[in-house]
């Protein structure tokens, strides 16, 4: 993945192609450009939770404070109520936050695919350690979640690990400039190849009043808690609360991937004041020379620098000294002078966050191509003398002309830590083939989450914003959501075309029951059913073919396969809707075209199947699928079975209901009736007892053996001329036999048939096929020279009626399967009791063999998917496939069902998050109880009969040593009473790591000093689920006993 | 175009709402034989954005506009950034005020940008063309133009229609509901098919209205007049010979010759009268690419619609012309197009 050569250099930069953020008074990213655009500013009293301002007189009590900064959803990220109580807020928002940009970059966060072999580092900006301090003050309160809470370094680790991102990870304090120093460290490592994708995050959360009362002391402080940046009243610095998340990559991979581009990184630069007037002065040199350094890595003149976002704190001397640095470096002969301003004046001052508030906001301007408005100056500050310096304030937002734009941001640190970045806008997107259809392509828009609330809770949120866009094709949006929101364990997938009906599909879901949302355990067993002939029509899959590339690409190689030997093409019949597709030397060509492209088609989409069968001519296709036969071979061998059996004598076919058996007795008075097969047939279906036994069983009972297969063809060669007219061709199931032979003889069993009361139905066909009448047919085939390999999926023959052993699919088998009876049911019977399928899919046109296996009641508990059911049937239904096998565990290849001018990223609403858990703000408030329990056997795994047993009633009391174990484990946690219960499994549900395993050893032993000293050897392997610990535990007790 | 410079056309979108509503079915509202309609109007289907049984409105102007526009720039490759101007033509505006030109901007994510809307009738779309040409003379790179009308507002099914002279009962016949967009370039992006030449001249001096289209206020909403007039002796003689000028004209201004246009897109009065201006306007060679048969008179989005038909049989290298004349105080308009390479 990673850009090297010319690629590399053709798009030089890194791009960030992710964002997520929360500020005060801007939750989310669209909040915070809102809040720009609009030029709002925020500030707040100091909210009760913070601290008591009366106790900290001379400091101001005014600043810009998130709402809701106590909220976690901690069982999204399976942290326990106790771990999330001393975890420091500045971690639990950030992981929340960074989910959310990783979503937005289009790479699921914790996806590991095995072609993605990309190192992610995490690079954090965070100030101070006010939560140690905080937490930290009573040594008897210690824990070793505690310690591992409260570390700075821990924010950017946090993030690592919960997301499973094995890069660097690294945590950087330069004060206020850290967010942007951390932003430089992240892109020198993607350019030094250390990572391949990298979070840059700040984050700052004013958990104390220290710093109000060292600004206060400076003279720093605005007593108003805003600051005014540039303005001619800036009095200082009010501060804020907020953090910011974003995802850079190499311009090239970011590219390559067809990931959104916000805007490119094009260069950076840190530097340090060094001796200056003191540890805290600002020192222009330094800033001149950050801004020069990082405008000569970036390659750029600053008189291309069409604004900056400056640090712009509002201290007089602050912004003095950064105006003379902006003066220096920018007031050069240029066209207008550089556009400056803070977004301090809309935040404040967010400190350790300051850098990443700047940058996404300069990255948003870029992308939006509006650079907002700076607030905070009704009068600009003469003495800082702009327009002599080139510099010019920005009063009202600027729009940005066509082209590439370069933007700079500052960033500087109290302690003389200076950083500057520059930016360019994207470049265009390679423009896509104007795409002109009629009817927008469907799609399958998919989003996945912890829990059927959490699904419910984001349907609602995808539906308001989608309803809220224009009406609209769906199908980049839906490919949006492929990429990114397929992740998590409960599912939901629905196939829409426009954005309407699409919105509206969501909002039922959201308002649907949570049975509706399923959480699937394992992949789909998925076999393939291939139908065989009968089952043509003029302009079959005409309208998967419109709207499906991977059908249109798969028909077209099947028909040139077939071409070379037909002499025209099949995929121009198809769609020409021509009546000549009935043709027997058309219909069996171009129904193998079908089922090989429509089976490749899914291939595609990455359904592997598990097992095939294929009715008569179907098993053609089905063997190629298998491996079997190549798809050159198999196209000569349907050639030249439609050619064999066009020279055939005219027959005809009759469907029956009836059984066998039943057949045997309708017809036991009519000699001149007889039928080949069909007593010996009868005879076998009465063997077993019924139809589901009869199946399971047929694989270990074939009729004849493998040998006898010619030596049957030459029997009823000889039969041909001679009576009887008529042969069973196939058995479909208990009630489904089809006949074949002379026309006069099947219009004469019909007429007994509908005399009897039994329904009977001819099929569309010219030929007698499976009966004596196609023996020279069979001849012909077996001369042919095919060179068939084993095949590598589990191929069930409808020769045979059983998976296919180690008999080769050569001449000799065709001849026999040509000629001889399609043993349908009993082939998709041993199917269905060997793969087990979980998923049958029907490979053909329309639909014939489900409803023939549902009412044979041939694959009992499957459930049966037709991606082109019918001449109604559209790209549609294959999506319909997709989604059913995704909603049931399949994790398809998205970018197979869409057109390449589809498949372009939308931005889709970020994941919205649990908000009902708040947790411990303060030293001094004790963990807060999550408000709303949900017994966690609803999110475990559904209760097989054994645990279910042992599940005691509601309301009946526990098993004593049940109870304690889950008095401990509930303790341990932090978790709300009720909340632990006996299936719930350690590590998946209750977020339990080695920290907590030991610490569950020392509470057992102690709470039950009978067990002694608990074995931690014996201890780990018991650990599945709090019910296999308290076997165990009582396993012991029992020995100690004895 | 202004300046020297082109203007390309990158991507057309198109929205008509719910189905098409038939003959039958109008004319069953009406009271009215679907086979009249057939022979005197032409047209077959059109669409509205009123539930005609319920007279619920599903589909208002600013919806339709944002449709066909997010559709164009969807095709064209383009995001709401790279839109520098909006000019929105309609003679039936959701409201007076705010303009349906700035709640479609807003619709479709635009912001700060000119966002035009030009009061006109069937000569809008190409006085929108003109105007975006002279934008991107002035230094503007891509803008999007859209046209639509929604003509229920005039379809009073309460009101006894058995009474209506024919004149009236064509003006509930000929209109449908429709929008249309066009992203436009200084540069071939997308379709890459260069507007050779736009004409847009009022013509109606000292002539009286060829259809008036009045509205109501608050002062004088119980008026008796009638809210829609058409002077149809007048339209059918004026507006062909309109637009055989209007054909004269655009060669003039391109100088290519009659045999060198391969399409042509009449205006699109009804199926009936586009025959006949058709026929008057001699020329033999070229594809007609008409709509309204279709769609009904949606006024301002026709060129769209017609364009979106265009664009599929349209070669490289090959030519076209397009006309429309708006009949109300005489205007007439045109356009030349030409298929440049694609890319």
């Amino acid at each position: 993945m990673a850009a090297t050569g010319e690629a590399a250099s053709a798009a030089r930069g890194l791009a960030i192609v992710g964002m997520d953020c929360a500020f005060p008074g801007a939750a989310g990213l669209e909040a915070y450009w809102e809040l720009l655009l609009r030029g709002g500013r925020v500030v707040g009293e100091v909210p009760a939770q913070r601290w008591d301002t009366a106790a900290v007189p001379g400091a101001p009590a005014l600043g810009g404070f998130l709402a809701d900064a106590d909220v976690f959803d901690h069982e999204f990220f399976t942290v326990t109520p106790r771990e999330a109580a001393v975890m420091d807020p500045h971690h639990r928002l950030l992981l929340q936050c960074a989910w959310r940009a990783l979503e937005d970059s289009g790479r699921p966060p914790g996806r590991r695919g095995p072609a993605d072999d990309t190192e992610v580092g995490v690079y954090v900006g965070v100030m101070g350690g006010e939560w140690g301090r905080l937490t930290l003050g009573d040594p008897a309160a210690v824990t070793p979640q505690l310690g591992a809470g409260t570390s700075a370094g821990m924010t950017a680790n946090r993030l690592s690990y919960h997301l499973n991102l094995t890069g660097p990870s690294i945590a950087v304090d330069t004060a206020c400039s850290s967010a942007l120093v951390a932003v430089h460290l992240a892109a020198n490592a993607l350019l030094a190849g250390e990572c391949d994708t990298a979070l840059a995050a700040g984050v700052n959360l004013q958990l104390t009043p220290t710093l109000n009362q060292v600004y206060a002391r400076l003279g720093l402080a605005a007593p108003d808690g805003l600051c005014k940046p540039f303005g001619a009243g800036a009095d200082g610095i009010g501060r804020s609360d907020g953090l910011g998340v974003v995802v850079l990559r190499r311009l090239a991979d970011a590219l390559a991937a067809g990931q959104r581009v916000y805007a490119v990184l094009r260069g950076t630069a840190v530097n340090q004041d060094g001796r200056s007037n003191g540890v805290t002065a600002p020192n222009r040199w330094a800033q001149q020379r950050v801004l020069e350094a990082a405008y000569r890595r970036a390659g750029v003149r600053p008189s291309e620098i069409t604004f900056v976002e400056a640090h712009g704190t509002g201290t007089a001397l602050g912004d003095a000294i950064e105006c003379a640095a902006l003066g220096a470096v920018h007031g050069v002969e240029r066209p207008r002078p550089v556009a400056i301003g803070s977004v301090k004046g809309n935040l404040g001052h967010t400190e350790g966050a300051a850098g990443i508030a700047g940058l996404i906001k300069t990255a948003l301007a870029l992308h939006h191509r509006i650079v907002p408005a700076s607030k905070g100056a009704d009068q600009v500050n003469g003495r800082l003398r702009l327009a002599e310096r080139g510099l010019s304030l920005l009063r009202a937002p600027l729009r940005l002309p066509a082209g590439e734009q370069l933007a700079g941001v500052s960033s500087f640190g109290m302690g003389g830590t200076n950083a500057h970045a520059v930016l360019a806008s994207a470049p265009a997107p390679a423009r896509p083939a104007a795409a002109r259809r009629g009817a927008a392509a469907p799609g399958v828009f998919t989003l996945t989450a912890d829990s059927p609330e959490g699904l419910r809770r984001n349907l609602a949120a995808q539906a308001e914003a989608i309803g809220r866009r224009p009406k609209s094709g769906a199908a980049a949006l839906c490919w949006s959501s492929n990429r990114a929101r397929t992740t998590l364990p409960y599912r939901y997938a629905t196939v829409a075309r426009d954005s309407a009906e699409l919105a509206a599909e969501l909002r039922r879901a959201a308002e649907g029951g949570a049975e509706a949302l399923p959480r699937p355990w394992d992949q789909p067993v998925v076999a393939f059913v291939f139908t065989g002939q009968g089952c043509q029509y003029p302009g079959m899959t005409a309208g998967l073919h419109r709207e499906s590339p991977s059908y249109r690409h798969h028909l077209g190689a099947a028909s040139r396969a077939l071409a070379t030997r037909l002499g025209f093409s099949v995929e121009e019949l198809i769609t020409s809707g021509a009546e000549a597709i009935h043709d027997p030397l058309t219909s069996q060509p171009a129904l193998f075209a079908v089922g090989y492209a429509l089976a490749h088609t899914l291939i595609d989409l990455g359904l592997r199947p598990a097992a095939v069968t294929g009715h008569s001519l179907g098993e053609i296709a089905a063997a190629t699928v298998a491996g079997a036969l190549q798809l050159e071979e198999a196209a000569e061998l349907v050639v030249e079975r439609a050619i064999a059996m066009d020279a055939t004598p005219a027959g005809g076919m009759l469907a029956v209901r009836a059984s066998l058996t039943q057949l045997v007795e309708l017809l036991a008075g009519e000699p001149e009736l007889a039928i080949s097969g069909l007593a010996e047939l009868a005879g076998a279906a009465t063997g077993g007892s019924s139809p589901g036994s009869r199946a399971a069983t047929a694989g270990v009972a074939p009729r004849a053996p493998l040998g006898a297969a010619s030596a049957t063809t030459r029997t009823l060669a000889a039969s041909v001329g001679a009576q009887p007219e008529l042969a069973v061709a196939a058995v479909n199931g208990p009630q489904d036999v089809v006949l074949s032979g002379s026309c006069a003889a099947l219009a004469r069993v019909e007429a007994l048939l509908t005399a009897r009361g039994v329904r009977s139905r001819p099929l569309r066909v010219s030929r007698g096929f499976h009966s004596p009448l196609i023996a020279p047919a069979a001849d012909r085939l077996r001369a042919l020279e095919l060179c068939p390999a084993a095949p590598t999926v589990p191929l069930y023959s409808t020769w045979r009626g059983r998976l296919l052993g180690a008999e080769p699919m050569d001449g000799a088998y065709w001849a026999g399967h040509a000629a001889e009876p399609v043993r349908f049911a009993d082939a998709l019977g041993a199917l269905a009791a060997q793969a087990r399928p979980t998923h049958l899919v029907e490979i053909g046109p329309k639909r014939l063999l489900l409803p023939l296996v549902r009412r044979g009641g041939l694959a009992p508990g499957a459930e049966l998917l037709h991606p082109a059911p019918g001449a109604e049937a559209t790209g549609r239904e294959l999506a319909e496939t997709a989604a059913a096998l995704f909603r049931s565990g399949l994790d398809p290849e998205w970018d197979a069902l869409y057109e390449a001018a589809d498949r372009r990223t939308e931005r889709l609403r970020p994941y919205v998050f649990a908000t009902e858990h708040r947790f411990r703000w303060s030293g001094a408030c004790g963990a807060a109880a999550p408000a709303a329990v949900r017994p966690l056997a609803s999110v475990g795994r559904p209760l097989g009969s054994a645990t279910r047993a042992a599940e005691p009633a509601a309301g009946r009391p526990l098993p004593p040593l049940l109870a304690a174990v889950i008095e401990a484990v509930t303790e341990l946690g932090g978790y709300p009473q009720g909340h632990v219960v006996g299936t719930a499994r350690f590590y998946e549900d209750l977020a339990f790591d080695s920290v907590m395993t030991v610490q569950l050893k020392d509470r057992l032993e102690s709470r039950l000093p009978q067990l002694g000293t608990v074995p931690m050897r014996e201890l780990l392997p018991a650990l599945r689920t709090v019910e296999s610990l308290t076997e165990y535990l009582a396993g012991l007790l029992t020995e100690q006993v004895a | 175009m202004m300046n020297g410079g082109r203007m390309y056309l990158g991507a057309v979108g198109t929205a008509l709402p719910g189905e098409p509503v038939g003959n039958a079915t109008l004319g069953k509202l009406l009271g009215v034989s679907d086979e009249w309609i057939d022979i005197f109007v032409g047209t077959e289907t059109r669409h509205f954005g009123r539930d005609l049984g319920t007279g619920e409105v599903l589909r208002t102007l600013t919806d339709l506009c944002a449709e066909a526009g997010a559709q164009a720039m969807a095709a064209a490759g383009l995001e709401p950034a790279d839109i520098e101007f909006l000019v929105l033509a309609t003679a039936t505006p959701d409201t007076l005020l705010p303009t349906t030109a700035t709640q479609t901007a807003d619709l479709l994510g635009l912001d700060h940008l000119p966002a035009y809307q030009l009061q006109a009738g069937c000569s809008g779309a190409v006085q929108a063309l003109d105007l975006a040409g002279a934008l991107l003379g002035a230094g503007r790179r891509t803008g999007l133009v859209i046209g639509g009308d929604v003509t229920h507002r005039h379809l009073d099914l309460d009101r006894d229609l058995t009474d209506l002279t024919a004149e009236e009962l064509v003006n509930y016949l000929i209109f449908g509901d429709g929008a249309g967009a066009a992203v436009l370039s200084t540069e071939p992006i997308g379709e890459a098919v260069e507007i050779k030449a736009v004409l847009n001249r009022f013509v109606g001096l000292g002539r009286p209205p060829g259809q008036l289209v009045d509205w109501y206020g608050v002062s004088d909403r119980h008026s008796p007049r009638r809210m829609l007039t058409e002077d149809y002796k007048e339209i059918e003689s004026s507006v062909p010979e309109l637009a055989a000028e209007a054909v004269w004209d655009l060669l003039e201004l391109t100088g290519w010759q009659a045999e060198e246009v391969a399409h042509l897109l009449p205006p699109q009065l009804s199926g009936a009268m586009t025959d006949r201006i058709v026929a008057r306007l001699a020329l033999p060679g070229a594809r007609e690419v008409s709509c309204v048969r279709a769609t009904g008179n949606t006024a301002n989005a026709l060129p769209f619609l017609q364009l979106e038909l265009l664009l599929d049989g349209f070669g490289e290298g090959e030519r076209a012309l397009a006309v429309s004349i708006e009949s109300s105080k005489w205007i007439k308009t045109g356009f030349a197009l030409e298929r440049a390479g694609r890319r």
